[in-house]
């Protein structure tokens, strides 16, 4: 019974929101390919075959070869190892700073809020993007050092909603009828209100910071002086690296953006699915 | 207003800043070895600069010190970028500039989302989708599409006899008017700002245009527009000031991109070549202009909005 019945929530879930649960399969693939890609044992260096350059689109290389003849598709799955694995990361260091913070602001209230929501709005206040810009400067160039910023410094966003959540909810009538049936604080604050309240709210904001870290480390890699760079793929390098080498329709000039773009939407649609639920929760 | 409210906010602003002005001591303390360290000639300058940073005292010592001189306008001396340059001479020109295009951008995206949240608001548009995926692209996508996109749409014309060979128009991939206007518009729609701009207006809108109070102005004759549009500063006020960290964010990125001398191109710059007094100086001035537009947007809604006092005074 169990096994018929996930196909059809999965139809239902389809039907009722179809752009969103294609977006999510999309994501789902992202992810997978950046997983194995991390497996995976790639040279870059041996991988150059400058006799099958600029390879049009066919059954040997789907979307052709770049310039040093290398497949496209096959950096472009590559290239999700930078961002899949260190985007998880800076979720969950978002997720550790940010949930006991703004809940326990918003649960307690008085002095330790003020304290607590202070720490949050000083590091808002530099700008997100400076504020990473600085920490590679200063501790080196580090790809999993550049993940935990992120998640430090998208962390007052998160605080600041999580809070909000819990602080419109903590005289609730099921909070203070709780509270009458002596059910400990501690299990109101994490099992109401936190877990059974905001946990989609949560989840909304770990995706939008996954998408976040995709286009800080697309932009660092694009610009060149941070992030990865050539021989490595990135979506960011791949786009600035193969712009003066082909013409403007060749699929490694279009394929970076097109891809790029589209998982961006993708993400957009899921947090905001998410999100949209929220509102009944 | 009352003078104690606009006092309160000052001391928000200015505790808030001194915060952020510690953080980034912080970072740069915490990092192993010193500054020094990075300097080819560093071990002959060991002495003198190790008295003239302070590095020998303690933190709090070294914020104090730090913020002081700050207030003063002395941010300290550039190390690699234009060594021995005082910081403020070298970021005062370009910071202008700077801010200049930070706050057209920011108009344009305001009016502009509300224009496109006016002419829709509460009904289905064909608009609506199109903004949000255009709107989403982060702003190096857009100006890498659109800039490449304009050249060669520009040579292929040229190619075909359609437009006379360029000289009177410069390519869009040289520097000049034509790409800091580009900067501007990437920025008012990239990364979501315009999306997220006409998302709130539209809320406020559509809950300005169901409230009692329009119903009564319509029900004197009354025009409309002043009400609505007295009523649209707060919400607008607040999306302005919750994105001005992200405008800050993306011109960094959209100066860099398209070569344009401002104060992002420099902290780019300064962030490559490790030249911590400047990157620090560019990062305190880009934290001090986001605490001054929470300030602004503050006091603003305060000044519009006379629930906001009553509540605050309470």
């Amino acid at each position: 019974m169990r096994a018929l019945a996930i196909p059809r929530r999965a139809e239902r879930l389809f039907r009722r929101n179809p752009a969103a649960t294609l977006a999510a399969l999309w994501l789902l693939v992202i992810v997978i390919m950046g997983l194995v890609a991390l497996l995976s044992r790639y040279d870059p260096i041996t991988d150059v075959h400058v006799g099958q350059a600029e390879l049009g689109p066919g059954p040997g290389h789907w979307l052709g070869t770049d310039h040093l003849g290398r497949d496209v598709l096959k950096r472009l799955a590559l290239a999700c190892q930078f961002f899949v694995a260190p985007g998880m990361l800076a979720c969950l260091v978002s997720a550790a700073i940010a949930i006991p913070a703004g809940a326990i602001a918003g649960f307690e209230g008085g002095w330790i809020e003020a304290g607590i929501r202070w720490v949050f709005t000083v590091v808002a206040s530099v700008p997100r993007f400076v504020l990473l810009l600085l920490v590679l400067s200063i501790y080196g160039d580090r790809l999993y050092l550049l993940a935990i910023a992120a998640g430090v410094a998208y962390a007052p966003t998160l605080a600041e909603a999580v809070f909000g959540r819990i602080e419109g909810l903590r005289s609730a009538e099921y909070v203070l009828a709780n509270r009458a049936y002596g059910v400990p604080s501690w299990r109101i604050l994490w099992v109401h209100l936190v877990w059974a309240a905001s946990r989609r709210l949560v989840a909304r904001h770990l995706v939008t910071l996954f998408g976040y870290y995709l286009v800080l480390e697309t932009t660092l890699s694009y610009i060149g002086g941070f992030g990865v760079q050539e021989p490595m793929p990135s979506w960011g390098n791949m786009l600035a690296f193969d712009w003066g080498y082909s013409a403007w329709y060749a699929p490694q000039v279009l394929a970076p953006v097109v891809v790029l773009w589209v998982t961006i939407v993708a993400i957009a649609w899921v947090a905001e699915t998410l999100g949209g639920e929220v509102a009944d929760a | 207003m009352s003078l104690r409210l606009v006092a309160h906010r000052l001391l928000v602003f200015a505790v808030t800043l001194m915060g952020a002005v510690g953080l980034v001591l912080l970072l740069l303390w915490l990092a192993p070895g010193d500054p020094i360290d990075l300097l080819p000639n560093g071990e002959e300058l060991r002495p003198v600069l190790t008295q003239q940073w302070e590095l020998d005292r303690p933190l709090p010592v070294r914020f104090v010190s730090y913020f002081g001189r700050a207030l003063h306008g002395d941010l300290g001396t550039s190390l690699a970028y234009r060594p021995g340059t005082p910081v403020a001479d070298v970021i005062a020109g370009p910071a202008m500039r700077s801010m200049v295009w930070l706050l057209t951008a920011l108009v344009l995206t305001m009016v502009w989302g509300t224009w496109l949240a006016w002419a829709s608001a509460g009904r289905p548009s064909w608009h609506r989708k199109l903004v949000q995926v255009a709107s989403i692209a982060p702003v190096f996508l857009l100006a890498h599409v659109s800039v490449n996109g304009i050249d060669v749409l520009t040579l292929s014309l040229v190619d075909r006899g359609i437009i006379p060979r360029p000289g009177w128009f410069p390519l869009p991939s040289e520097p000049g008017v034509f790409r800091t206007a580009l900067a501007i518009v990437l920025l008012a729609v990239g990364s979501g700002a315009l999306a997220e701009v006409r998302a709130e207006a539209e809320n406020a809108l559509v809950k300005i245009r169901g409230s009692g109070y329009i119903a009564a102005a319509r029900a004197r004759g009354e025009r409309l527009w002043p009400h609505v549009a007295h009523n649209l500063v707060g919400p607008l006020t607040t999306v302005a000031s919750s994105r001005a960290a992200f405008f800050v964010g993306g011109l960094v990125i959209l100066e860099k991109v398209l070569l344009l001398n401002g104060i992002g191109s420099i902290l780019w710059q300064a962030a490559v070549m490790r030249d911590y007094p400047l990157a620090l100086g560019i990062t305190v001035v880009l934290a001090s202009i986001v605490c001054l537009s929470r300030l602004l947007g503050d006091t603003v809604r305060l000044a519009f909005d006379p629930r906001l006092r009553a509540q605050v005074g309470r």
